[in-house]
């Protein structure tokens, strides 16, 4: 019966989406940043991933904004998108491109949402996953920022789709302390998780970010990259716990230990097992700063 | 062509090198961690132990604290300014807003089906004072609602007497109560000079002790308690204490029982026999599934 339910819902949900004029279409640099930047990285080249971004000058505006903020790495400032390539290296040029692309898909302001929450939080995410990777010698720390940035896909999607609706969901998350998917589940019958998916899947993007995106709060699911999607989840849950959270609190005890898929994560990752989250969770105070006040030069310029 | 990422970013990286090895000592040594945007507060504390010192150079002092004879009393002395006037009321509102909102419902609900309804905290350390009022007031807030039929202790201890005599008089200036809630002033405090005097109310909940959490055998009377705070206490001591102490708090808390730290205190490497817990803004340690005998 609630196989049926949730199939059903799944359903109407791929029918609003399919019948949406304004469909979410992937950022015109995504495709060709992941595309170009598969190939062995001797063979990456500064100029054609500066060409691919400066396509779009807004973008590459931004792009130059985030490259000369602290989080980034920034030594010297950066005048030009080159520049900050060779200050930073084409990879963490190409993340805040991917970033930023991604994240401008968010409509404007539309009653009582700040785009603004879901920026920091996607960007604060990206950043979490990326240090977190790093600290427990995941394979590919890179693609855990990519996984981080896209995780809330769904968010996006549903801000297009049922804005009214989003935000019913919304206010019930807000009022009653709960994570937002429990009360999109509630509310709309279906989580940012279930038409994320979808998006990813119309988008073509990897299958390891299909699986982050549609099963961050159910890492259980996945079905092959149980690893990265509990990584995204834990650091999710981290940055949720912090003040990289929706723009509400969630009252909630989280014990990242008892996740599912920790078990997962810590077979693919050894230092798991002696982790310091205590460390970690102290740092995101740092990352809090520096995403609030570089999403909001952001948005005022 | 460039192909090599800059690995470094300034947020994970070093703003400056010695500080960040400072920083690291601390922790080690500590437990206390100051995240990159706090690392400026820790030069500040750090600066006026080098001009007590006279020492110029991060560099030097670095070495008052790791090689040279005085390193154990620098140690403390720059604990002592790290931790100077951390003490107030309301001081980690994270933590007091967890502590109501979350926590209290799920020890109430635990501890429903028993005959007596009982909760007891312990603020181990309580200096002088501000931490077992402030709990003190909180839970008088409720008596007449989810706690009406409950009976509410607070057992308050520390080493130094001249603390606890202060804590019993009660008078604190205006340093100690800059965080404290216009409310709880009028309804709890009557003014004495140019100071605030907590009432009998709020004081008569609270029975301060003199206790030393180094003691091999913690004090009777804190056996069987549902939340221990010990905030900035620990840090002074060494590896071994620390983990008596945690091993005695792991002993004299329910099963269903906390214990907070201090803000950006951490338990690691001290003890596996609790767990980090995350609240919104604020973290504590629940007790793990293992009995902690036998084990380190």
């Amino acid at each position: 019966m609630i196989v049926t339910t949730a199939a059903a819902n799944k359903e109407s949900l791929l029918k609003r989406l399919d019948g949406m004029r304004q469909i979410p279409t992937i950022p015109a640099v995504l495709a060709p940043l992941l595309h170009y930047l598969e190939q062995p990285v001797e063979q990456v080249d500064v100029h054609t991933v500066a060409d691919l971004i400066a396509q779009d000058k807004s973008l590459a505006a931004q792009c130059l904004q985030m490259a000369n903020s602290p989080l980034f790495g920034r030594s010297q400032k950066a005048e030009s998108l080159r520049g900050a390539i060779v200050g930073l290296g084409i990879h963490r040029v190409s993340d805040i491109a991917m970033s930023c692309s991604v994240l401008n898909l968010l409509p404007a302001k539309n009653g009582g949402i700040d785009p603004i929450v879901f920026w920091e939080h996607s960007l604060g995410c990206a950043l979490v996953c990326r240090r977190f990777a790093r600290k427990i010698n995941f394979a590919d720390p890179g693609k855990a920022y990519l996984a981080g940035l896209l995780h809330d896909l769904g968010v996006i999607v549903n801000l297009w789709a049922l804005p009214q609706e989003f935000r019913g969901a919304y206010e019930v998350a807000r009022e009653e302390g709960i994570p937002l998917h429990e009360a999109e589940q509630k509310v709309l019958g279906f989580t940012h998780c279930d038409s994320g998916g979808l998006l990813a899947e119309r988008w073509e993007l990897p299958p390891d970010l299909v699986e982050v995106v549609a099963y961050h709060h159910a890492p259980q699911q996945s079905v092959n990259h149980t690893a990265l999607v509990t990584l995204v989840e834990l650091s999710d849950l981290l940055c949720r716990m912090t003040g990289l959270n929706y723009g509400y609190v969630e009252k909630r005890q989280v014990n990242l230990l008892e996740e599912p898929g920790f078990a997962a994560l810590a077979r693919q990752c050894p230092p798991l097992k002696n982790f310091d989250w205590a460390r970690l969770t102290f740092e995101l105070d740092s990352y809090m700063d520096e995403v609030h006040t570089l999403v909001r030069s952001i948005y005022r310029s | 062509m460039i192909t090599a990422p800059l690995e470094s970013a300034a947020i994970e990286g070093a703003p400056d090198a010695e500080l960040v090895r400072i920083r690291d000592l601390v922790y080690q040594v500590a437990g206390i961690f100051h995240p990159d945007n706090k690392l400026r507060l820790l030069l500040d504390r750090c600066g006026r132990r080098m001009k007590e010192l006279k020492t110029n150079t991060l560099h030097e002092y670095l070495e008052c604290l790791t090689v040279k004879p005085i390193r154990q009393k620098e140690l403390i002395a720059l604990l002592n300014e790290i931790t100077i006037g951390e003490t107030c009321f309301f001081r980690n509102q994270p933590q007091l807003d967890a502590l109501r909102q979350i926590v209290m419902p799920k020890i109430m609900e635990a501890k429903a089906p028993l005959p007596v309804r009982h909760l007891r905290f312990w603020s181990a350390g309580c200096s002088t004072g501000e931490e077992p009022y402030t709990l003190s007031m909180l839970l008088l807030e409720e008596s007449d609602a989810r706690l009406k039929d409950w009976i509410v202790e607070i057992v308050a201890t520390d080493l130094n007497e001249r603390s606890l005599a202060h804590a019993k008089i009660a008078v604190y200036g205006s340093y100690s109560t800059r965080n404290l809630p216009p409310h709880y002033r009028q309804k709890y405090f009557a003014p004495l000079g140019d100071q605030l005097q907590l009432g009998p109310p709020a004081r008569s909940a609270v029975n301060f002790s003199r206790a030393n959490l180094a003691d091999h055998d913690s004090p009777p009377f804190t056996n069987g308690v549902d939340v221990i705070f010990c905030c900035n206490v620990l840090i002074y001591f060494d590896l071994a204490s620390k983990r008596r102490v945690i091993q005695s708090f792991y002993r004299d808390l329910l099963p269903h029982g906390y214990l907070f730290l201090g803000h950006s205190e951490s338990l690691y490497g001290v003890s596996d026999d609790f767990r980090l817990v995350h609240f919104p803004g604020a973290t504590a340690y629940v007790k793990g599934e293992r009995p902690p005998e036998g084990r380190q």
